[in-house]
């Protein structure tokens, strides 16, 4: 998942702490060693004990039970440590230059790659990295891998299976399709939500869509994820920034952002309110049919006290928009899937000794092709990862939409959208968006308020962002 | 009057005279004839009391609802759909290890308030009463901190903080380290108005009297303790509270240097986070339980010690 | 008598005292200097000199003289906005916080049974922390206004005016205690004889009351004036941190040097040092202008 944008804490963090790493770095070399510690009681060859940097807090217990399963079956140490949430940046930037820095950690993509090249070792030979079921999501650079994806996460649009049914089997219905199966363009999905708006009260929902959130900081559903299908219509599938965005397909973006809004029980008044989890709730008590978000919502869905939809009819959609492109090349919008990627790519130090980069191939080998397949897919409760993990052989989760997410990935005919909004310049093209689609919804709707406010301030935000990008230095 | 075990009607009278005459001008004219103007005088009292009261009270009411009815009915009264009893306070607690916010902020506060007492008092002496160029500059220096406004220099402190952090600091206990250098920054923030204040007050100390005590045999620290430090005791408690209000309520300082991780920054910044949860974890119910509990303490405290409080601002006031 | 005599023939020896006093420099002020300089002057220092470079980290550092200045006041930048704001913020409450408190201290030193009760009352909103206080206002705010299929964000002046009710609710009190104190130490005399004179009650306040309560104005004023322009956490906490149109200086301030694309925090330090200049320059103006009232009266 995309890195919250806790830039102010993680910056001032990256202030204090840059220091100490800009006076180490400038006195330590490239290789800092670390103590060959032989652990007690193993006879295979042992490698040296080496940290790892994980990103994500929700599953720090889970990876204490998983190096202590390492541990008894090879004998070799993994120390992992745990960065605080929105801090990733700033603690591995203050961890790098000391003696504890990880063997193992994680970049956020191509741009986290930019700016940690010299620290990434070439995976290419890696078991892991040859693991993957599709090599094109790992991090590139001149046909080398440096970064592997551990996990995928999908979003598209979540619906109600339960209420759908039930409204497919409405006598009065104006849409002529039978079943979500044959929902597969904007046009069809946008009369269907129309519809299922007119008939809510015979459903006995509020309204189609969830509560669009629109409240300080928590539009990212609308400033990344469905920014992502523009951006992708414009380009096709990049992995560097671009210099430029002209917003083509703006107008398709606003369809479905109108859908959303106007499809909804929600007054518009209440959006600039509402937070995500609310938005959720009103989906997991059953008061509407649709709701846009990732594969990661599913245990919020099934947490929220009085939820009534059940696990067996959450399923997953893509996020039709219209798109007749995908950059230079013609798409034909029927053969979408869900966008489907990661912000999380294991990468191994290539400033420590070769015997700790081995350690650190071993440990990710063994946790994702060996023995420790067990744990990445197992649940939170059970001590495992649940992570949709891209590699061969490899179970899915248990969650619902987990499991449709793999299920879409395996479709046949169907191909998911990458995700393009990790070329995003930074925070603020995102913060200009989210600040123009607020005053969009607030001011009416206008089609002045749409050009000015939206297209306009983040096309100009966005080639303001990535010159700045250009000329500033990339930070070691 | 204190030789009698009963006052006498003559002396009660006595008393009440003076206590009439040496009433503030208004309250010795009020008219007991207009009670019309009387009556209108508390309406409006009243009504501007509720006004202070309702925001408070209107949060208390949210705190027991159900968290998704927050935002959209706030002015709702409790009914059997949203009422959730005190789970909002629990998981309030819970999830932002609110007693630990507390402490922190307790300890902050207290141990700071403690020290810049102790050592502007002792600065403030030394500089009013040795009369050298750099003294001066000093007490200015001093002075001329108090208009530096905190944006100027937030980004400069992060640097300097953080060369005070070794780079292995343990990463469940190093909070407790950063936490012992904020208090030290906060000595540096508060040493501008403190020593002020009690610049101003040591002026009005005769140099005579320690004069007399140095006479008696005490060195220079007895001189300050014995005789500067309890002539000090009123304007102590300005310096006190104005301290206390200005550090137990700050944020933007805290979240700088103390970062955000739940249980280990004050209580300000534990707000903040639990509005600022990540990918849908804002609990609208805790959150508003966390703003009550974080109000009670000021509350209680402010009951006990408002005397002093309204006198340490007033006097304060006087002087700067 | 014998004490005076000592007294006397220690006066020549008076600067002896000082000097004896001198050596006591460690205990009694190097504590507290060591603090000072280090956390308060040494990154004042440090702040000058990075507002004319371009930096990220405090080691990375490129000199680039004016030009953050440039681009914070250029037209693009959100500073003037924030500045405009944050002027009309402080003229605003300025005068409805003074006023108020002004009559409500007036109300309160009338002689009414419980007045200390509700002097007590209406000072407590000033203990509660901003951010706590920005929440409590925007559930208050957004609530009342969602009556009218409105919230805060949907206009400017929404944003603004909250701001300003919320400060009011929180600094009426304090002013008013201070007020009462003032009015309070007018001397019974001066009152008494504008009474005799056949003054209105009216009369007295304006043209007794006022004057003699001229310093507590200035000061009144003068901490309303500095709290309106470094107000940071309640803007915050009602108006939000992503939305630029109700930002005031000191919100403005820190969203530019932490939202800095490139990470470069110069500009908004550039802005911050122009902030220093603008809060110095008002303190110097009151202070200048009080000692004038003070030596007039």
């Amino acid at each position: 998942m995309q890195k919250r944008s806790f830039a102010c804490v993680a910056l001032a963090a990256f202030a204090a702490a840059a220091l100490v790493g800009c006076q180490k770095t400038a006195t330590s070399g490239s290789s800092v060693t670390s103590g060959s510690t032989a652990t007690s009681t193993s006879t295979a060859a042992t490698l040296p004990t080496i940290r790892y940097l994980n990103f994500k807090p929700e599953i720090a217990d889970a990876y204490a039970g998983i190096a202590e399963a390492y541990k008894k079956e090879t004998g070799n140490t993994v120390i992992v440590d745990t960065a605080a949430s929105g801090t990733y940046e700033a603690t591995l930037k203050a961890k790098m230059p000391t003696k504890e820095a990880p063997a193992l950690f994680q970049i956020n993509g191509p741009v986290g790659y930019a700016n940690w090249k010299e620290y990434c070792a070439d995976l290419t030979d890696s078991d892991f990295y040859k693991a993957l079921t599709d090599k094109t999501l790992a991090v590139t650079d001149a046909g080398k891998a440096y970064g592997v994806p551990y996990t995928v996460e999908g979003y598209g649009i979540i619906y109600n299976n339960a209420i759908l049914t039930k409204y497919f089997a409405l006598a009065n219905k104006a849409v002529s399709d039978t079943s979500m199966a044959t929902i597969n363009t904007f046009a069809k999905l946008k009369a269907l939500a129309d519809d299922v708006q007119a008939k809510a009260a015979t459903l006995g929902i509020d309204g189609a869509f969830a509560g669009t959130s629109l409240k300080d900081g928590e539009q990212w559903r609308w400033q990344t994820h469905l920014f992502n299908m523009p951006i992708y219509g414009e380009y096709g599938k990049v992995s560097s920034v671009q210099d430029n965005f002209t917003f083509k397909y703006a107008a398709q973006y606003k369809n479905v952002f109108d859908m959303y809004v106007n499809d909804s029980g929600d007054k518009k008044a209440t959006l600039a309110t509402l937070d995500v989890n609310a938005s959720m709730a009103e989906f997991a008590m059953g008061q509407c049919a649709f709701v846009q978000n990732g594969n990661w919502a599913a245990s919020q869905i099934l947490k929220v006290e009085g939820e009534t939809v059940k696990s067996d009819d959450i399923k997953f959609m893509p996020i039709y928009s219209g798109l007749d492109h995908a950059g230079a090349a013609a798409y034909d919008e029927t053969k979408q899937g869900l966008c489907v990627g990661t912000e999380n790519f294991l990468s191994v130090n290539k400033k420590l000794t070769a015997d700790e980069q081995k350690a650190a191939i071993a440990f990710a080998n063994w946790l994702y092709t060996g023995n420790g397949k067990s744990y990445v897919t197992k649940s939170v409760t059970d001590g495992g990862l649940s992570f949709i993990a891209p590699f061969k052989d490899m179970a899915s989760p248990s969650d619902p939409l987990s499991k449709e997410v793999m299920n879409w990935m395996s479709k046949d005919g169907v191909t998911s959208v990458p995700w393009d909004f990790a070329t995003i310049p930074s925070e603020n093209v995102k913060n200009t968006l989210g600040a123009g689609l607020l005053a969009y919804v607030n001011g009416s709707m206008t089609d002045a308020l749409w050009k000015s406010g939206v297209v306009d301030a983040t096309t100009a935000k966005w080639t303001s962002e990535a010159a700045l990008l250009k000329t500033s230095s990339v930070a070691a | 009057m204190e030789t009698q075990n009963k006052p006498t009607p003559y002396a009660r009278e006595f008393e009440v005279q003076k206590r009439r005459r040496d009433a503030p001008f208004f309250e010795k004219h009020a008219h007991a004839g207009k009670t019309i103007v009387k009556v209108l005088d508390y309406v409006i009292l009243c009504l501007l009391t509720l006004t202070t009261f309702y925001p408070i009270l209107l949060v208390i009411l949210n705190s027991f609802k159900n968290r998704y009815t927050i935002s959209k009915k706030p002015f709702d009264w409790l009914n059997s759909s949203n009422f959730v009893g005190w789970s909002n306070y629990a998981k309030g607690i819970n999830q932002s290890k609110f007693w630990n916010a507390f402490a922190n902020s307790v300890y902050i506060t207290v141990v700071s308030v403690i020290l810049i007492l102790l050592l502007s008092a002792m600065a403030a002496w030394y500089l009013t009463r040795v009369k050298t160029w750099w003294t001066k500059t000093l007490y200015y220096l001093f002075v001329f901190s108090m208009i530096i406004p905190f944006q100027m220099v937030m980004l400069p402190l992060t640097g300097v903080f953080g060369w005070l952090m070794p780079s292995d600091l343990p990463s469940d206990t190093g909070y407790l380290y950063k936490i012992f250098i904020t208090v030290l920054v906060y000595i540096g923030y508060g040493a501008g108005l403190s020593t002020f204040i009690f610049s101003g007050f040591i002026q009005g100390i005769p140099k005579e009297v320690e004069e007399a005590a140095m006479i008696d045999g005490c060195n220079t620290p007895q001189v300050f303790f014995r005789i500067d430090l309890p002539l000090l005791k009123p304007v102590t408690v300005t310096v006190a509270v104005l301290n206390v209000m200005w550090i137990w309520n700050d944020f933007l300082l805290p979240y700088l240097l103390l970062g955000t991780r739940a249980g280990e920054t004050t209580l300000p910044v534990a707000i903040q986070i639990a509005n600022q949860g990540g990918y849908g974890d804002i609990n609208m119910g805790a959150f508003m339980a966390m703003i009550v509990l974080s109000i009670l303490p000021v509350i209680i405290f402010y009951i006990i010690g408002q005397k002093y409080i309204i006198k340490g601002v007033t006097a304060g006031a006087v002087k700067g | 008598m014998e004490q005076s005599i000592i007294l006397r023939s220690l006066k020549g020896e008076k600067r002896e005292m000082a000097k004896y006093y001198k050596k006591w420099f460690p205990l009694f002020v190097l504590p507290l200097l060591i603090c000072f300089a280090f956390f308060v002057i040494l990154p004042f220092g440090m702040g000058f000199f990075f507002s004319f470079t371009k930096y990220k980290t405090i080691a990375d550092c490129t000199w680039t003289g004016w030009t953050n200045y440039a681009l914070a006041f250029s037209g693009d930048s959100t500073f003037w906005h924030a500045f405009g704001m944050t002027v009309a913020f402080v003229i605003v409450t300025m005068l409805i916080i003074n006023v108020c408190a002004y009559l409500l201290a007036l109300l309160l030193t009338k002689g009414l049974k419980g007045t200390s009760f509700f002097r007590a009352i209406f000072f407590m909103p000033n203990l509660i922390g901003g951010i706590v206080l920005g929440y409590i206002w925007n559930l208050l705010l957004n609530g009342i206004l969602l009556q009218f299929d409105q919230n805060l964000t949907s206009k400017v002046s929404y944003g603004f005016w909250g701001l300003v009710l919320l400060t009011c609710w929180q600094q009426i009190g304090y002013m008013m205690v201070i007020y009462i104190a003032a009015i309070n130490g007018v001397p019974n005399e001066v009152l008494e004889s504008a009474k005799i004179d056949g003054a209105s009650r009216f009369k007295t306040t304006t043209h007794v009351l006022l004057p003699m309560t001229l310093p507590a104005i200035t000061i009144c004023s003068f901490m309303t004036l500095t709290n309106g322009f470094k107000l940071y956490d309640q803007n915050l906490a009602l108006n939000g941190r992503t939305s630029p149109d109700n930002m005031l200086l000191a919100l403005d301030i820190y969203s530019t040097m932490f939202n800095a694309g490139d990470g470069n925090m110069g500009p908004g330090q550039a802005k911050a040092v122009v902030f220093f200049f603008m809060v110095a320059l008002i303190s110097y103006a009151q202070v200048s202008l009080s000692k004038k009232g003070e030596t007039e009266a």
